[in-house]
């Protein structure tokens, strides 16, 4: 089985794709994951302002998760570009 | 175990392109569609002041998701869009639960049911957005909070019609999956009753109460 | 020095099951550890109910040490399996299966240690509430062990499939990828379980009058967590059941092992972030039950958003396995 340079560099970027989006998704998971628990206090300590709260907590949640969209592009990008 | 990934797809050539149709579910979802039709009609006919139950049944399901709407979204747009989010949940309720009925498959197993529900969610929710605050201040967002940001901003949306669609898929699938092959595994004594309870039951209801919320919230975030 | 097939496959199951047992040994260990303890510190605080505690104590952490047990048995099994036809497909699917079980037993394992402490530390709070206690305790534990039950299932079905006539090329590199995104993306699942299951059982010890509404939430909400190790259930099975052509190329190989890389990766953070809603919401229903509906809706929305990460990752392995 000849393994040629083309492939060798193709595999690599299927690799690194997978790296890429599998690492970045910890931490927006987790930091999102932080956001939501904060919110839930906020709730239950002033259970009025649920309507406003949710809405900082999904601006605060968008904010953190382009770190995981930025993995994604550049995974795509692996993939198809590259 | 045989019947992982087997399809019955109508193919028709169209202009060298071929245009699958995937038979199982559109008649799924006519049964889908057809039960809650029935439903709606039973809950609707005769209407008294002190209802049946099928009609106190209806105006539960109705009230309940008004309410929703009106917390998210304020009483103006909730007399618009209550009415399409309260579709929008019992048909997903209904199908997510037809799984459980022998020989039937969740609408929701299929990725293009999903995908259609989100980019219909999408579309709704960009055009209420354009609608309430004028193109300009609408399009001004995407280039917030520096120009550049331009393409990543716009693939966030876009990522968000992914993550609302995939969510539902993966979570029918998945749980179809599993219930077929743990069924299999166990030669189906005893375990899939509440295989069938868990998944298709819970995480179905469940998961077409997150994909409607989601929707409002979408929708919420545009308008304001 | 020439191997033959039988001795490789022999290697491959010895090492998948010392993987099995190894990796899964971490978890449970973590999880008694823990309640022991909290078991501990309650009985400090009130020893005229350490027969109570103690009791709670060994009740939680025999089912904390369930993901453990999974782990032993997958092991043994592959210590003793008898390949009738030995090939080197065989040989990566056992130890595909050693490593998905051992990675899946860890989030389990620990999670479930969190209910097992606080339902101990809660009796010495609340000694009137001890059998709601024990009860929550183990329906949250029992739910933990469900990405466990999942890593299970994965590794039976490599260890026993009929493995027909797929090419070794990409095929090694799909079971081996199974393996590894079911095992890595059971581990937040598990973990975060065990957070909302701990919070909730500190939850009903505070205020056993809300115990209804808390025991919900925290199903609801360890149901949503799950969700993560499904997508990594969903990939192994598509990289298990899908056939591929035999190719000579590495790339595709690798294409096959990335996806489950991705998947599994991918799962772990949107798990444990999953898990932490849960617990806060489930931690203050208990504190402000009158506002219970509207904590679990910002829990749901707060979940399903930080698990997009996750659904990326879905797609990203999708298009891996599909596209390419």
């Amino acid at each position: 089985m000849a393994i040629e340079g083309v492939d060798i560099v193709k595999a690599a970027a299927f690799i690194g794709a997978g790296i890429s989006m599998g690492l970045g998704a910890i931490g927006p998971g987790v930091g999102e994951g932080m956001v939501a628990a904060k919110a839930c206090e906020a709730i239950g300590k002033n259970p009025k302002e649920a309507g406003l709260l949710t809405r900082t907590m999904l601006v605060g949640q968008a904010v953190s998760e382009s770190t995981g969209i930025y993995s994604l592009v550049i995974a795509l990008l692996l993939l198809f570009v590259v | 175990m045989g019947e992982l990934g087997k399809l019955h797809q109508l193919i028709i050539p169209f202009f060298g392109h071929n245009i699958t149709i995937n038979l199982e579910v559109v008649l799924m979802t006519w049964i889908v569609i057809s039960a809650l039709l029935l439903f709606g009609f039973i809950a609707g006919k005769n209407r008294e002041m002190l209802p049946r139950p099928i009609q106190a049944l209806g105006e539960l399901i109705v009230s309940q998701l008004y309410g929703l709407t009106e917390d998210a979204l304020g009483k103006e747009y909730a007399k618009t869009y209550s009415p399409l989010i309260c579709a929008l949940f019992i048909f997903l309720l209904f199908s997510n639960w037809l799984g459980i009925i022998p020989h039937l498959e969740e609408p929701t197993k299929d990725l293009n049911t999903t995908l259609g529900l989100g980019i219909m969610g999408f579309v709704i929710a960009h055009y209420a957005g354009i609608k309430s605050k004028g193109f300009k201040a609408y399009a001004k967002e995407y280039f917030q909070p520096i120009f550049f940001m331009m393409p990543l901003n716009l693939i966030g949306e876009i990522a968000k019609i992914v993550s609302i669609s995939f969510r539902l898929f993966g979570n029918i699938m998945g749980g179809s999956i599993i219930i077929l092959v743990v069924s299999h595994l166990v030669y189906s004594v005893a375990l899939p009753p509440f295989l069938y309870a868990f998944f298709g039951l819970f995480v179905g209801t469940i998961q077409a109460f997150v994909f409607t919320m989601l929707t409002v919230v979408y929708i919420s975030v545009q308008v304001k | 020095m020439t191997v033959d097939t039988q001795t490789i496959v022999s290697v491959a199951a010895y090492a998948g099951g010392g993987l099995a047992m190894g990796l899964g040994a971490i978890g449970a260990a973590i999880g008694e550890g823990y309640t022991a303890a909290r078991a501990n510190l309650a009985v400090s605080r009130s020893p005229e109910n350490s027969g109570e505690i103690f009791k709670n104590m060994l009740v939680g952490q025999a089912v904390a040490e369930s993901a453990s047990i999974f782990a032993l048995v997958i092991a043994i099994l592959l210590l003793f399996l008898d390949v009738p036809q030995p090939t080197l497909l065989k040989a990566a699917a056992l130890f595909a299966a050693g490593i998905s079980m051992g990675l899946g037993a860890i989030g389990s394992g620990v999670g479930s240690g969190y209910p097992g402490g606080e339902a101990c530390f809660g009796i010495s709070r609340q000694p009137a509430a001890a059998s709601q206690l024990t009860t929550n305790m183990l329906i949250g534990s029992a739910v933990c062990q469900t990405p466990a039950i999942f890593s299970m299932v994965v590794a039976l079905i490599l260890m026993f499939l009929n493995l027909g006539n797929s090419a070794v090329n990409p095929t090694w590199a799909a079971y081996l990828g199974a393996g590894i995104s079911m095992g890595l993306a059971a581990i937040g699942s598990g973990y975060g379980g065990g957070l909302a299951a701990g919070a909730s059982c500190a939850g009903i010890a505070r205020q056993p009058k809300t115990a209804a509404n808390v025991t919900t939430t925290m199903l609801v909400g360890q149901a949503v967590s799950q969700t993560p190790s499904i997508f990594g259930l969903l990939i192994s099975f598509i990289l298990m059941f899908k056939t591929f052509p035999a190719t000579g190329s590495i790339s595709a190989a690798m294409a096959l092992l990335a996806a489950g890389i991705c998947m599994g990766f991918g799962g772990i953070g949107p798990g444990i972030g999953n898990g932490m809603a849960a617990e806060g919401a489930v931690r203050w229903v208990a504190r402000n039950v009158e506002s219970a509906g509207d904590l679990m809706r910002i829990m749901l929305v707060g979940q399903a958003v930080s698990q997009s990460t996750a659904i990326y990752a879905m797609v990203v392995s999708l298009v891996l396995i599909f596209v390419l």
